[in-house]
């Protein structure tokens, strides 16, 4: 029971973390490896915020979304938008090169010490027959939910969401219904850092963060993305569940082997997947290139 | 549709809607486009045509701001467009609909049309369900289908699904590429019956680019053959389709 609920928790906060990566890569073929620094941005603002302003960290949350968001427009504006239509490598670098400054960044304002953000529900839980929730997860995994669906309907309902995907579908066809692109990626790429900050807000409250961390979170995030496939965010939640499944399963069902594998485990699947889907599990026809 | 154009003094001149002069245009090193010259005049329906390659949707992509020109200039409702962006143009009321529908595969029929009222602004949503029921009614097939993912009908359907999108703009002046490339002739027909009826009760201008010489000079008032980048020949529809050169040239004769 413990590790059916340890994977659900998991491979939700899963969903927040590679939510904005998944939307970048569908909407605007960038592989974004800034994506994992971004997020430990975002719990860096939330630790300051929660402990500066003695916030509960789940207000923290729109701080980091709010300031995440205003860096990404920036940054799309900016900076990517200048090489856009250059070849996926020249984007490859040049968020590469972004994560590097972040990361060096974070490391000068904040030291390379270990972080956690102490929550006022610490140790709080719910028991359920013989397993424990832990309200923190529980909350997390309920706002990563959230966010996906509110970014699914957002796409899907709103005027300006139908822009994005038009966008990502064929960008001079939007142009010629009068979308103005470079506005439509800066807007994407903002509301994909800001899904980040609030993965990052997440995130501290559940484990220790430095600011090196982040990488392990942008290959993360591309294995999940490539599990789940592109085109619509739920796709993300069931990469996020297939990820978390083999991280959480294979200890359990292979004890001797399971513990450091995990990670060798889930990108062999990925491998497969890719093998006999290229599209993921759940991709949608006619979304990217 | 504001009557004339600011300034103008000549009935001639504010009948004008389009005009194009001394146009250069190329991709990269390479020149497409020498010194074209064209116009289009309100409600006048005028035909491109030319071979493949010819430079016909070169032209199309130029005028409706994809392309930057190299030189010259372009004039849309009296303002000069040669260096507008395409975003900025479409709005101003040139819609372009480009070659290949280039229709937004993954979205339904609908939010294919709403897109294409996007430089609207909200709280015009009454507008827009207007002009949603308008189109519906000239293309009954694009109600049936409204729910439908644009990129699984057939190409008829989605040539009226790219067509409507237009028109949701509410173009002034609707430039087509090459409508009736790969589509059955009978369904040729249908769409341009359709056009036909918009366009006459719209007072709409329409320029139609064309491989297929017959199906476009018969519906336009006026035609141009583009060779090679330049204009070569030009005159009323009927002139050209009774001229021995593009007899000989485009309809095989």
């Amino acid at each position: 029971m413990q590790p059916i609920v340890d994977w659900l928790l998991l491979g939700s906060f899963y969903a927040a973390v590679a939510l904005g990566f998944s939307l970048v890569w569908g909407i605007m073929n960038i592989i974004n490896l800034a994506h994992g620094v971004f997020i430990i941005t975002g719990a860096y603002i939330a630790y300051q915020v929660a402990t500066n302003l003695h916030l509960s960290p789940f207000l923290a949350l729109f701080f980091s979304m709010g300031m995440l968001f205003a860096l990404g427009w920036i940054i799309q504006y900016g900076i990517i938008n200048r090489v856009i239509r250059g070849p996926l490598l020249v984007t490859f670098l040049l968020t590469f090169g972004l994560e590097l400054l972040l990361t060096d960044t974070l490391q000068n304002l904040f030291t390379s010490d270990n972080r956690f953000i102490n929550s006022t529900i610490e140790g709080a839980g719910i028991n359920l027959g013989s397993a424990h929730i832990s309200l923190v997860r529980f909350i997390s995994a309920a706002i990563a939910i959230v966010l996906t669906a509110a970014l699914a309907a957002f796409l899907s309902r709103t005027r300006l969401g139908n822009a994005i995907l038009a966008t990502g579908m064929d960008r001079d066809a939007a142009r010629l219904m009068g979308i103005d692109i470079r506005q439509i990626y800066a807007l994407t790429f903002a509301i994909s850092a800001a899904l980040a900050g609030a993965a990052g807000a997440l995130l501290g409250q559940m484990q220790a963060f430095y600011p090196t961390r982040g990488e392990l979170f942008t290959l993360r995030s591309f294995a999940i993305v490539v599990l789940g496939g592109l085109g619509t965010p739920w796709a993300v939640v069931a990469g996020g569940m297939v990820f978390a499944f083999i991280e959480t399963f294979l200890p359990v069902v292979l004890p001797r082997v399971g513990v450091g594998y995990e990670n060798a485990v889930a990108f062999a699947v990925f491998v497969i997947v890719l093998l006999v889907r290229p599209t993921g599990l759940f991709g949608k026809a006619f979304y990217s290139q | 549709m504001s009557a004339g154009v600011t300034g103008s003094t000549s009935t001639t001149e504010s009948d004008l809607l389009l005009y194009v002069a001394h146009l250069d245009v190329g991709y990269g090193d390479t020149q497409v486009l020498w010194d074209v010259g064209m116009e289009v005049r309100r409600g006048e329906v005028v035909a491109m045509v030319g071979a493949n390659g010819a430079g016909k949707s070169t032209l199309l992509t130029a005028l409706s701001g994809l392309l930057p020109a190299w030189g010259g200039q372009v004039t849309f409702e009296g303002q000069d467009i040669a260096r507008a962006r395409a975003e900025h143009i479409a709005a101003l009321g040139l819609i372009h609909v480009p070659q290949g529908r280039r229709l937004f595969a993954g979205l339904t029929v609908e939010d294919n049309l709403r897109l294409g009222a996007y430089t609207r602004r909200a709280g015009t949503e009454r507008g827009i369900h207007e002009d949603l029921d308008r189109v519906y009614a000239l293309f009954p097939k694009l109600r049936e289908r409204r729910k439908q993912v644009a990129g699984l009908m057939s190409g008829g359907e989605q040539q009226m699904c790219a067509i409507g999108r237009g028109l949701m703009g509410r173009p002034a002046l609707l430039l087509i590429d090459e409508l009736s490339l790969g589509l059955a002739p009978i369904v040729v027909d249908d769409i341009l019956a359709a056009l036909d009826t918009i366009q006459k009760r719209e007072q709409l201008s329409v320029l139609l680019v064309e491989q297929d010489v017959q199906i476009a000079l018969e519906r336009a008032h006026r035609g141009y053959v583009i060779e090679n980048g330049r204009i070569v020949i030009q005159g009323s529809a009927n002139e050209l389709l009774h001229s021995p050169a593009v007899r000989a040239a485009y309809l095989g004769e």
